[in-house]
Protein backbone atom coordinates (compact mmCIF):
# COMPACT_ATOMS: atom_id res chain seq x y z
CA UNK A 1 0.00 0.00 0.00
CA UNK A 2 2.72 2.44 0.96
CA UNK A 3 6.99 2.39 0.44
CA UNK A 4 8.76 0.00 2.48
CA UNK A 5 11.81 0.57 4.11
CA UNK A 6 13.83 -1.16 1.95
CA UNK A 7 12.31 1.29 -1.10
CA UNK A 8 13.59 4.28 1.28
CA UNK A 9 16.62 6.16 0.46
CA UNK A 10 19.36 5.53 2.54
CA UNK A 11 20.05 8.85 4.83
CA UNK A 12 23.14 9.27 6.76
CA UNK A 13 22.23 8.54 10.46
CA UNK A 14 22.77 4.62 11.52
CA UNK A 15 19.84 4.47 12.96
CA UNK A 16 20.33 1.17 14.52
CA UNK A 17 23.93 2.02 16.16
CA UNK A 18 21.91 5.44 17.30
CA UNK A 19 18.61 3.37 19.03
CA UNK A 20 21.15 0.91 20.89
CA UNK A 21 22.40 4.27 22.36
CA UNK A 22 18.88 4.66 24.37
CA UNK A 23 18.41 2.22 26.70
CA UNK A 24 14.89 3.26 27.63
CA UNK A 25 14.19 1.81 23.87
CA UNK A 26 14.19 -1.78 24.23
CA UNK A 27 11.67 -1.73 27.08
CA UNK A 28 7.83 -2.61 26.57
CA UNK A 29 4.86 -1.58 27.37
CA UNK A 30 1.88 -2.96 27.53
CA UNK A 31 3.67 -6.12 25.80
CA UNK A 32 4.83 -4.23 23.20
CA UNK A 33 7.68 -2.78 22.08
CA UNK A 34 7.67 0.51 22.81
CA UNK A 35 7.43 3.31 19.88
CA UNK A 36 8.34 6.61 21.20
CA UNK A 37 6.92 9.53 19.04
CA UNK A 38 6.35 12.19 22.49
CA UNK A 39 10.21 13.67 21.70
CA UNK A 40 8.54 16.79 21.10
CA UNK A 41 6.92 17.17 24.65
CA UNK A 42 10.74 15.54 26.02
CA UNK A 43 13.38 13.85 24.18
CA UNK A 44 14.99 10.23 25.54
CA UNK A 45 18.52 9.95 27.10
CA UNK A 46 21.24 8.54 25.36
CA UNK A 47 23.86 6.55 27.07
CA UNK A 48 26.59 9.86 27.21
CA UNK A 49 24.03 11.45 28.94
CA UNK A 50 22.89 9.00 31.77
CA UNK A 51 26.61 8.20 32.14
CA UNK A 52 27.66 11.78 32.03
CA UNK A 53 25.03 12.60 35.17
CA UNK A 54 26.07 9.12 36.73
CA UNK A 55 29.69 10.09 36.33
CA UNK A 56 29.63 13.16 37.68
CA UNK A 57 28.02 12.42 40.82
CA UNK A 58 30.55 9.22 40.96
CA UNK A 59 33.91 11.10 40.64
CA UNK A 60 33.46 14.95 40.23
CA UNK A 61 30.63 17.06 42.13
CA UNK A 62 30.85 19.91 44.33
CA UNK A 63 29.98 23.08 44.53
CA UNK A 64 31.05 25.40 41.95
CA UNK A 65 32.10 29.10 42.00
CA UNK A 66 32.65 29.41 45.48
CA UNK A 67 35.22 26.26 46.41
CA UNK A 68 38.75 26.82 47.44
CA UNK A 69 39.08 22.78 46.89
CA UNK A 70 40.17 20.53 44.05
CA UNK A 71 36.75 18.80 43.45
CA UNK A 72 34.86 22.33 43.13
CA UNK A 73 37.70 23.97 40.84
CA UNK A 74 37.31 21.15 38.76
CA UNK A 75 33.30 20.85 39.14
CA UNK A 76 33.81 24.60 38.07
CA UNK A 77 35.97 24.25 34.68
CA UNK A 78 33.31 21.24 33.61
CA UNK A 79 30.37 23.55 34.17
CA UNK A 80 31.77 26.29 32.57
CA UNK A 81 33.41 24.59 29.71
CA UNK A 82 29.24 23.37 29.20
CA UNK A 83 29.01 27.77 28.43
CA UNK A 84 31.48 27.32 25.54
CA UNK A 85 29.77 24.32 24.44
CA UNK A 86 26.48 25.86 23.92
CA UNK A 87 28.07 29.13 22.70
CA UNK A 88 29.49 27.24 19.67
CA UNK A 89 26.33 25.35 18.98
CA UNK A 90 24.52 28.20 18.70
CA UNK A 91 27.47 29.96 16.96
CA UNK A 92 27.21 33.08 19.92
CA UNK A 93 30.33 35.72 19.81
CA UNK A 94 30.74 35.16 23.19
CA UNK A 95 30.49 32.63 25.89
CA UNK A 96 29.49 35.24 28.27
CA UNK A 97 26.13 35.45 26.41
CA UNK A 98 25.15 32.00 27.30
CA UNK A 99 23.03 32.34 30.53
CA UNK A 100 21.93 28.84 32.42
CA UNK A 101 17.99 28.92 33.48
CA UNK A 102 15.84 25.65 34.34
CA UNK A 103 14.28 25.60 30.88
CA UNK A 104 13.26 27.64 28.08
CA UNK A 105 9.59 28.79 30.37
CA UNK A 106 12.81 30.20 32.75
CA UNK A 107 14.48 31.46 30.07
CA UNK A 108 11.24 33.86 28.52
CA UNK A 109 10.34 34.50 32.03
CA UNK A 110 13.67 36.07 32.24
CA UNK A 111 13.03 38.16 29.24
CA UNK A 112 9.76 39.48 30.40
CA UNK A 113 11.43 40.27 33.61
CA UNK A 114 14.46 42.01 32.95
CA UNK A 115 14.51 43.65 29.56
CA UNK A 116 10.42 44.20 30.85
CA UNK A 117 12.06 46.33 33.17
CA UNK A 118 13.50 48.49 30.42
CA UNK A 119 9.77 49.07 28.74
CA UNK A 120 7.76 51.93 29.39
CA UNK A 121 3.99 52.20 28.95
CA UNK A 122 2.49 52.12 25.27
CA UNK A 123 5.26 49.67 24.03
CA UNK A 124 4.38 46.90 22.47
CA UNK A 125 5.47 43.26 22.42
CA UNK A 126 4.22 41.24 19.40
CA UNK A 127 4.06 37.13 19.55
CA UNK A 128 2.18 35.34 16.88
CA UNK A 129 -1.25 32.95 17.13
CA UNK A 130 0.87 30.02 17.31
CA UNK A 131 2.85 30.59 20.45
CA UNK A 132 3.12 28.37 23.56
CA UNK A 133 1.86 29.09 26.73
CA UNK A 134 5.31 29.58 27.80
CA UNK A 135 6.19 32.37 25.19
CA UNK A 136 2.59 34.05 26.22
CA UNK A 137 1.77 34.17 29.85
CA UNK A 138 4.88 36.03 30.36
CA UNK A 139 4.15 38.26 27.89
CA UNK A 140 0.57 39.08 29.00
CA UNK A 141 2.07 39.23 33.35
CA UNK A 142 4.20 42.01 31.84
CA UNK A 143 1.43 43.96 29.91
CA UNK A 144 -0.31 43.54 33.40
CA UNK A 145 2.24 44.77 35.43
CA UNK A 146 4.11 47.42 33.33
CA UNK A 147 1.02 48.81 31.11
CA UNK A 148 2.93 47.53 27.68
CA UNK A 149 0.36 46.29 25.20
CA UNK A 150 0.58 43.07 23.96
CA UNK A 151 0.04 42.26 20.05
CA UNK A 152 -0.77 38.74 18.61
CA UNK A 153 0.46 38.25 14.64
CA UNK A 154 -2.16 35.83 12.97
CA UNK A 155 -0.87 32.76 11.33
CA UNK A 156 -2.28 31.45 7.93
CA UNK A 157 -4.85 28.90 7.65
CA UNK A 158 -1.59 26.59 6.39
CA UNK A 159 -0.30 27.46 9.65
CA UNK A 160 2.44 30.19 8.72
CA UNK A 161 3.51 33.30 9.87
CA UNK A 162 1.52 36.25 8.17
CA UNK A 163 4.05 38.65 7.40
CA UNK A 164 2.10 41.07 5.79
CA UNK A 165 0.14 41.35 9.01
CA UNK A 166 3.15 41.16 11.00
CA UNK A 167 4.81 44.65 9.22
CA UNK A 168 1.73 46.06 10.08
CA UNK A 169 1.80 45.60 13.77
CA UNK A 170 5.65 46.85 13.09
CA UNK A 171 4.33 49.72 11.43
CA UNK A 172 3.63 52.42 14.00
CA UNK A 173 6.96 51.78 15.82
CA UNK A 174 6.22 51.12 19.42
CA UNK A 175 7.40 47.59 19.22
CA UNK A 176 9.80 46.93 21.71
CA UNK A 177 10.44 43.31 20.85
CA UNK A 178 9.22 40.19 18.77
CA UNK A 179 9.08 37.04 20.15
CA UNK A 180 7.95 33.91 18.67
CA UNK A 181 8.35 30.99 18.11
CA UNK A 182 11.37 29.17 15.84
CA UNK A 183 9.61 26.43 15.05
CA UNK A 184 5.75 25.49 16.57
CA UNK A 185 4.87 22.53 18.71
CA UNK A 186 2.02 21.72 17.47
CA UNK A 187 1.86 22.47 13.44
CA UNK A 188 5.32 21.83 13.06
CA UNK A 189 6.33 25.20 11.05
CA UNK A 190 9.46 26.81 10.71
CA UNK A 191 9.32 30.47 11.03
CA UNK A 192 11.64 32.42 8.57
CA UNK A 193 13.68 33.58 11.40
CA UNK A 194 15.80 35.79 9.86
CA UNK A 195 13.10 37.94 8.04
CA UNK A 196 11.46 38.56 11.11
CA UNK A 197 14.32 39.65 12.69
CA UNK A 198 15.29 41.85 9.61
CA UNK A 199 11.65 43.14 10.03
CA UNK A 200 11.86 43.88 13.56
CA UNK A 201 14.91 45.65 12.98
CA UNK A 202 13.74 48.04 11.09
CA UNK A 203 10.89 48.85 12.85
CA UNK A 204 13.22 49.36 15.79
CA UNK A 205 12.37 46.39 17.60
CA UNK A 206 14.15 43.54 19.41
CA UNK A 207 13.84 39.87 18.16
CA UNK A 208 13.39 36.84 20.54
CA UNK A 209 13.23 33.28 19.27
CA UNK A 210 12.05 30.52 21.62
CA UNK A 211 13.92 27.89 19.86
CA UNK A 212 12.75 24.98 21.90
CA UNK A 213 11.86 22.96 19.19
CA UNK A 214 14.03 24.34 16.73
CA UNK A 215 17.39 23.31 18.20
CA UNK A 216 16.75 19.43 18.38
CA UNK A 217 15.78 19.16 14.40
CA UNK A 218 18.78 21.33 12.97
CA UNK A 219 21.90 23.44 13.09
CA UNK A 220 21.17 26.96 14.77
CA UNK A 221 23.26 29.83 14.19
CA UNK A 222 21.81 33.34 15.82
CA UNK A 223 24.76 35.16 13.85
CA UNK A 224 23.40 34.34 10.60
CA UNK A 225 19.49 34.31 12.69
CA UNK A 226 20.02 37.59 13.23
CA UNK A 227 18.40 37.24 16.92
CA UNK A 228 18.59 39.37 19.84
CA UNK A 229 17.50 36.71 21.95
CA UNK A 230 16.98 32.81 22.05
CA UNK A 231 15.83 30.18 24.44
CA UNK A 232 16.28 26.52 23.99
CA UNK A 233 15.51 23.63 26.99
CA UNK A 234 17.88 20.65 27.36
CA UNK A 235 15.26 18.32 27.86
CA UNK A 236 13.95 18.13 24.43
CA UNK A 237 17.58 18.14 22.90
CA UNK A 238 18.19 14.87 24.47
CA UNK A 239 19.81 16.14 27.94
CA UNK A 240 18.12 16.32 31.19
CA UNK A 241 15.62 17.77 32.13
CA UNK A 242 15.85 21.22 34.72
CA UNK A 243 18.43 23.10 32.53
CA UNK A 244 18.05 25.86 29.96
CA UNK A 245 19.68 28.54 27.77
CA UNK A 246 19.28 32.07 27.43
CA UNK A 247 21.24 33.43 24.58
CA UNK A 248 21.24 37.14 24.33
CA UNK A 249 23.40 40.01 22.78
CA UNK A 250 25.94 40.86 25.74
CA UNK A 251 24.87 44.51 25.38
CA UNK A 252 21.35 44.03 26.41
CA UNK A 253 22.53 41.26 29.07
CA UNK A 254 24.52 44.54 30.50
CA UNK A 255 21.22 46.63 30.18
CA UNK A 256 19.10 44.26 31.65
CA UNK A 257 18.24 44.17 35.51
CA UNK A 258 18.76 41.01 37.45
CA UNK A 259 16.00 38.60 37.61
CA UNK A 260 16.46 36.35 40.69
CA UNK A 261 18.73 37.42 43.76
CA UNK A 262 20.59 35.56 45.64
CA UNK A 263 24.19 33.88 45.88
CA UNK A 264 26.47 33.65 42.84
CA UNK A 265 25.00 36.51 41.46
CA UNK A 266 26.30 39.27 43.54
CA UNK A 267 29.22 41.51 43.51
CA UNK A 268 29.30 43.04 47.02
CA UNK A 269 26.80 42.93 49.29
CA UNK A 270 26.16 45.11 52.36
CA UNK A 271 22.43 45.64 54.52
CA UNK A 272 22.26 48.39 52.47
CA UNK A 273 22.50 47.45 48.58
CA UNK A 274 24.16 44.85 46.53
CA UNK A 275 26.02 45.24 43.40
CA UNK A 276 25.53 42.57 40.44
CA UNK A 277 28.15 40.36 39.28
CA UNK A 278 28.53 40.72 35.58
CA UNK A 279 26.45 38.82 32.92
CA UNK A 280 26.31 35.92 32.57
CA UNK A 281 26.24 35.27 36.23
CA UNK A 282 24.27 38.43 37.38
CA UNK A 283 21.58 36.24 35.50
CA UNK A 284 22.80 33.16 37.80
CA UNK A 285 21.15 33.25 41.08
CA UNK A 286 21.66 30.30 43.51
CA UNK A 287 23.57 26.93 43.22
CA UNK A 288 22.54 25.89 39.43
CA UNK A 289 21.53 22.86 38.02
CA UNK A 290 25.36 21.72 37.88
CA UNK A 291 24.98 18.31 36.84
CA UNK A 292 22.47 18.21 34.33
CA UNK A 293 24.28 21.43 32.76
CA UNK A 294 27.46 19.10 32.98
CA UNK A 295 25.10 17.00 31.20
CA UNK A 296 23.40 19.23 28.79
CA UNK A 297 27.08 19.84 27.39
CA UNK A 298 26.89 16.02 27.10
CA UNK A 299 24.19 15.92 24.84
CA UNK A 300 25.40 18.61 23.06
CA UNK A 301 28.73 16.96 22.14
CA UNK A 302 26.69 13.23 21.46
CA UNK A 303 24.20 15.47 19.02
CA UNK A 304 27.00 17.33 17.37
CA UNK A 305 28.77 13.69 16.86
CA UNK A 306 26.28 12.89 14.42
CA UNK A 307 25.40 16.01 12.75
CA UNK A 308 22.96 18.28 13.08
CA UNK A 309 22.90 18.85 8.92
CA UNK A 310 22.45 14.47 8.81
CA UNK A 311 19.67 14.65 11.74
CA UNK A 312 17.54 17.43 9.83
CA UNK A 313 17.83 14.91 6.99
CA UNK A 314 16.74 12.12 8.69
CA UNK A 315 13.89 13.97 10.06
CA UNK A 316 13.19 15.56 7.01
CA UNK A 317 12.73 12.45 5.35
CA UNK A 318 10.51 10.58 8.10
CA UNK A 319 8.04 13.93 8.15
CA UNK A 320 7.66 13.34 4.43
CA UNK A 321 7.02 9.20 5.16
CA UNK A 322 4.58 10.19 8.00
CA UNK A 323 2.61 12.60 6.23
CA UNK A 324 2.04 10.16 3.13
CA UNK A 325 1.55 7.50 5.47
CA UNK A 326 -1.19 9.18 7.83
CA UNK A 327 -2.87 10.60 4.01
CA UNK A 328 -3.74 6.28 3.98
CA UNK A 329 -5.73 6.69 7.10
CA UNK A 330 -9.31 6.99 6.43
CA UNK A 331 -10.69 10.26 8.56
CA UNK A 332 -7.74 11.53 9.13
CA UNK A 333 -6.75 14.78 8.45
CA UNK A 334 -3.28 16.51 9.08
CA UNK A 335 -3.88 20.05 11.06
CA UNK A 336 -1.85 22.97 8.96
CA UNK A 337 -0.02 22.73 6.11
CA UNK A 338 3.23 24.76 6.42
CA UNK A 339 5.58 26.22 4.20
CA UNK A 340 8.38 24.88 6.05
CA UNK A 341 7.72 21.71 8.82
CA UNK A 342 10.04 20.12 11.31
CA UNK A 343 9.22 16.82 12.51
CA UNK A 344 6.13 17.55 14.34
CA UNK A 345 2.84 16.45 13.03
CA UNK A 346 -0.70 17.33 14.64
CA UNK A 347 -3.97 15.38 13.39
CA UNK A 348 -8.06 15.09 14.11
CA UNK A 349 -10.01 12.04 13.43
CA UNK A 350 -13.49 12.14 12.02
CA UNK A 351 -15.22 10.92 15.00
CA UNK A 352 -12.75 9.60 17.53
CA UNK A 353 -11.74 12.01 19.89
CA UNK A 354 -7.40 12.91 20.00
CA UNK A 355 -7.53 11.57 24.36
CA UNK A 356 -9.12 8.32 22.90
CA UNK A 357 -7.03 7.85 19.70
CA UNK A 358 -4.24 8.61 22.35
CA UNK A 359 -5.00 5.58 24.92
CA UNK A 360 -5.64 3.22 22.32
CA UNK A 361 -2.32 3.96 20.48
CA UNK A 362 -0.45 3.25 23.76
CA UNK A 363 -2.31 0.31 24.11
CA UNK A 364 -0.63 -0.91 21.54
CA UNK A 365 2.63 0.46 22.86
CA UNK A 366 2.45 4.03 21.06
CA UNK A 367 3.01 7.23 23.13
CA UNK A 368 2.11 10.44 21.18
CA UNK A 369 0.21 13.24 22.96
CA UNK A 370 -2.90 14.54 22.80
CA UNK A 371 -4.62 17.91 24.41
CA UNK A 372 -4.02 21.23 23.58
CA UNK A 373 -0.44 21.04 23.85
CA UNK A 374 0.05 24.31 25.86
CA UNK A 375 -1.21 26.50 23.16
CA UNK A 376 -4.54 26.87 23.82
CA UNK A 377 -5.29 30.68 21.84
CA UNK A 378 -3.76 28.61 18.51
CA UNK A 379 -6.55 25.56 19.09
CA UNK A 380 -9.32 28.28 19.14
CA UNK A 381 -7.33 30.13 16.07
CA UNK A 382 -7.47 26.69 14.45
CA UNK A 383 -11.28 25.44 15.29
CA UNK A 384 -10.03 22.58 17.82
CA UNK A 385 -10.33 21.74 21.60
CA UNK A 386 -7.41 19.41 21.06
CA UNK A 387 -5.43 16.90 18.54
CA UNK A 388 -2.80 14.06 18.84
CA UNK A 389 0.50 14.83 17.77
CA UNK A 390 2.81 12.72 16.61
CA UNK A 391 6.85 13.55 16.80
CA UNK A 392 10.14 12.38 15.74
CA UNK A 393 13.95 12.03 17.04
CA UNK A 394 16.83 10.77 15.83
CA UNK A 395 15.92 7.58 17.02
CA UNK A 396 12.17 7.37 15.14
CA UNK A 397 12.91 4.72 12.19
CA UNK A 398 10.09 4.13 9.69
CA UNK A 399 8.81 0.58 10.93
CA UNK A 400 7.41 3.04 13.48
CA UNK A 401 5.55 5.82 11.44
CA UNK A 402 3.83 2.09 9.91
CA UNK A 403 2.89 0.54 13.19
CA UNK A 404 1.46 4.39 13.83
CA UNK A 405 -0.26 4.27 10.69
CA UNK A 406 -1.86 0.75 11.01
CA UNK A 407 -3.08 1.09 14.46
CA UNK A 408 -4.64 4.74 13.31
CA UNK A 409 -6.85 2.49 10.54
CA UNK A 410 -7.81 -0.02 13.29
CA UNK A 411 -8.39 2.47 15.78
CA UNK A 412 -10.97 3.99 13.29
CA UNK A 413 -12.51 0.74 12.38
CA UNK A 414 -13.46 0.50 16.35
CA UNK A 415 -15.29 3.66 16.74
CA UNK A 416 -16.85 3.83 13.08
CA UNK B 1 0.20 -7.92 14.30
CA UNK B 2 -3.38 -8.90 15.16
CA UNK B 3 -6.25 -7.58 13.11
CA UNK B 4 -8.16 -5.48 16.23
CA UNK B 5 -6.88 -2.76 18.66
CA UNK B 6 -6.20 -3.54 21.82
CA UNK B 7 -8.66 -1.64 23.71
CA UNK B 8 -11.51 -3.68 24.26
CA UNK B 9 -10.30 -3.90 28.16
CA UNK B 10 -10.74 0.04 28.37
CA UNK B 11 -13.46 0.58 25.49
CA UNK B 12 -16.69 -1.51 26.49
CA UNK B 13 -18.78 -2.64 23.67
CA UNK B 14 -21.60 -0.18 26.09
CA UNK B 15 -18.92 2.84 26.21
CA UNK B 16 -18.58 2.62 22.32
CA UNK B 17 -21.86 2.70 21.16
CA UNK B 18 -23.35 4.93 23.78
CA UNK B 19 -20.31 7.22 22.59
CA UNK B 20 -21.63 7.06 19.26
CA UNK B 21 -25.09 6.98 19.55
CA UNK B 22 -26.05 8.55 22.59
CA UNK B 23 -29.92 7.83 23.89
CA UNK B 24 -29.72 10.66 26.21
CA UNK B 25 -27.89 13.80 24.19
CA UNK B 26 -29.82 16.63 23.87
CA UNK B 27 -31.57 19.93 25.77
CA UNK B 28 -34.75 20.00 28.06
CA UNK B 29 -37.18 22.97 26.84
CA UNK B 30 -37.78 23.64 30.54
CA UNK B 31 -35.21 22.06 32.98
CA UNK B 32 -35.39 22.39 37.03
CA UNK B 33 -31.67 22.31 37.53
CA UNK B 34 -28.84 22.53 35.44
CA UNK B 35 -24.50 21.92 35.97
CA UNK B 36 -21.89 22.36 33.92
CA UNK B 37 -18.42 20.36 34.06
CA UNK B 38 -15.11 21.36 32.22
CA UNK B 39 -11.78 19.95 31.87
CA UNK B 40 -9.27 22.43 31.95
CA UNK B 41 -6.12 20.23 30.98
CA UNK B 42 -8.46 18.66 27.26
CA UNK B 43 -10.93 21.22 27.00
CA UNK B 44 -13.80 18.49 27.33
CA UNK B 45 -17.02 20.09 28.40
CA UNK B 46 -20.63 18.43 29.40
CA UNK B 47 -23.94 20.42 30.89
CA UNK B 48 -26.84 18.47 32.58
CA UNK B 49 -30.36 19.24 32.40
CA UNK B 50 -32.73 17.92 34.96
CA UNK B 51 -36.14 17.89 35.32
CA UNK B 52 -37.89 17.31 38.76
CA UNK B 53 -41.29 15.39 39.70
CA UNK B 54 -42.18 15.75 43.09
CA UNK B 55 -38.98 14.56 44.67
CA UNK B 56 -38.00 12.07 42.10
CA UNK B 57 -35.23 13.05 39.18
CA UNK B 58 -37.90 12.71 36.07
CA UNK B 59 -36.20 13.91 32.81
CA UNK B 60 -32.34 14.21 32.26
CA UNK B 61 -30.27 15.35 29.23
CA UNK B 62 -26.58 16.16 28.70
CA UNK B 63 -24.97 18.04 26.36
CA UNK B 64 -21.23 16.54 26.06
CA UNK B 65 -18.30 17.56 23.98
CA UNK B 66 -15.52 14.91 24.38
CA UNK B 67 -14.19 12.19 24.31
CA UNK B 68 -15.85 8.45 24.16
CA UNK B 69 -15.87 7.74 27.71
CA UNK B 70 -16.93 11.49 28.81
CA UNK B 71 -19.60 10.95 25.94
CA UNK B 72 -20.47 7.40 27.21
CA UNK B 73 -20.19 8.46 31.28
CA UNK B 74 -22.74 10.96 30.78
CA UNK B 75 -25.20 9.09 28.72
CA UNK B 76 -25.11 6.08 31.08
CA UNK B 77 -25.52 8.36 34.02
CA UNK B 78 -28.30 10.01 32.85
CA UNK B 79 -30.10 6.88 32.19
CA UNK B 80 -28.83 5.53 35.76
CA UNK B 81 -30.49 8.44 37.75
CA UNK B 82 -33.31 8.94 36.07
CA UNK B 83 -36.17 7.78 38.61
CA UNK B 84 -34.03 8.19 41.65
CA UNK B 85 -33.98 10.87 44.21
CA UNK B 86 -31.72 13.52 44.47
CA UNK B 87 -29.97 12.26 47.30
CA UNK B 88 -29.87 8.74 45.83
CA UNK B 89 -28.11 9.66 42.82
CA UNK B 90 -25.56 11.52 45.02
CA UNK B 91 -25.07 8.17 46.76
CA UNK B 92 -24.97 6.69 43.64
CA UNK B 93 -22.11 9.27 42.49
CA UNK B 94 -19.84 8.59 45.55
CA UNK B 95 -20.39 4.62 44.63
CA UNK B 96 -19.23 5.52 40.86
CA UNK B 97 -16.28 7.72 41.71
CA UNK B 98 -15.13 4.81 44.53
CA UNK B 99 -15.60 1.96 41.82
CA UNK B 100 -13.10 4.01 39.60
CA UNK B 101 -10.25 4.17 42.27
CA UNK B 102 -11.19 0.86 43.36
CA UNK B 103 -11.89 2.12 46.62
CA UNK B 104 -14.19 -0.38 49.29
CA UNK B 105 -17.95 1.13 48.11
CA UNK B 106 -19.25 0.99 51.41
CA UNK B 107 -16.57 2.91 53.08
CA UNK B 108 -17.53 5.64 50.36
CA UNK B 109 -21.06 6.49 52.36
CA UNK B 110 -21.51 7.83 55.09
CA UNK B 111 -21.34 6.05 57.96
CA UNK B 112 -22.90 2.97 56.23
CA UNK B 113 -26.62 4.07 56.91
CA UNK B 114 -26.53 4.63 52.84
CA UNK B 115 -28.09 1.89 50.94
CA UNK B 116 -25.62 0.58 48.00
CA UNK B 117 -27.28 0.87 44.65
CA UNK B 118 -26.67 -1.23 42.12
CA UNK B 119 -24.15 0.28 39.65
CA UNK B 120 -25.55 -1.87 37.05
CA UNK B 121 -24.54 -0.68 32.87
CA UNK B 122 -21.85 1.76 35.10
CA UNK B 123 -19.62 -0.93 35.63
CA UNK B 124 -18.49 -1.22 31.80
CA UNK B 125 -16.23 1.78 33.47
CA UNK B 126 -14.38 -0.32 35.76
CA UNK B 127 -11.50 -0.81 33.53
CA UNK B 128 -10.50 3.04 33.83
CA UNK B 129 -8.70 1.81 37.65
CA UNK B 130 -5.91 1.01 34.96
CA UNK B 131 -6.15 4.17 33.24
CA UNK B 132 -5.56 6.80 36.17
CA UNK B 133 -5.18 9.92 33.22
CA UNK B 134 -8.45 9.09 32.08
CA UNK B 135 -10.28 8.53 35.43
CA UNK B 136 -11.41 12.27 35.10
CA UNK B 137 -12.96 11.81 31.68
CA UNK B 138 -15.63 9.75 33.29
CA UNK B 139 -16.22 11.89 36.37
CA UNK B 140 -17.01 14.89 34.18
CA UNK B 141 -20.60 14.21 33.96
CA UNK B 142 -21.19 13.92 37.46
CA UNK B 143 -19.50 17.04 38.44
CA UNK B 144 -22.28 18.59 35.86
CA UNK B 145 -24.72 16.81 38.25
CA UNK B 146 -23.13 17.55 41.70
CA UNK B 147 -23.26 21.27 40.32
CA UNK B 148 -26.81 21.08 39.47
CA UNK B 149 -28.08 19.16 42.22
CA UNK B 150 -26.45 21.91 44.82
CA UNK B 151 -29.60 24.13 43.54
CA UNK B 152 -31.92 21.90 45.45
CA UNK B 153 -32.30 20.82 49.30
CA UNK B 154 -31.65 17.16 49.58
Amino acid sequence: MSATVEKRPAHQLDSAAIRQQFPILSQQVHDRPLVFLDSAASAQKPNAVIDCMADTMRTQYANIHRGLHWMSERTTEAYEGVRDVVAAFLNAPSREEIVFTRNSTEAINLVAHSFGALLKPGQAVVISEMEHHANLVPWQMLRDRAGIELRIAPITDEGDLDLDALRDLLADGQVALVAVTHMSNVLGSVTPARQIADMAHEAGAQVLFDGSQFVVHRKTDVQALGADFYTFTGHKLYGPTGIGVLWARKALLDAMPPFMGGGDMISTVTFERSTWAHVPHKFEAGTPAIIETIALGAAIAWIEQIGMEAVAAHEAELTTYALNRLADVPGLRVVGAPHDRGGVISFVMDDVHPHDIATLLDRNGIAVRAGHHCAEPLMRRLGLTATARASFGVYTIPSEIDALAETLVRIRNFFV
Amino acid sequence: MNKGVDGSALYDRLIVERARSPLFSGRLEQPDITGEGKNPLCGDKTRVELTLDQDHISLVRHHTRGCAICQAAADLMAERITGLKPAEAQTLSRQFSAMLVAADVTSASDGGTEQPFALGPLEAFAPLQAHRARIRCAELPWVALKEALSHVDV
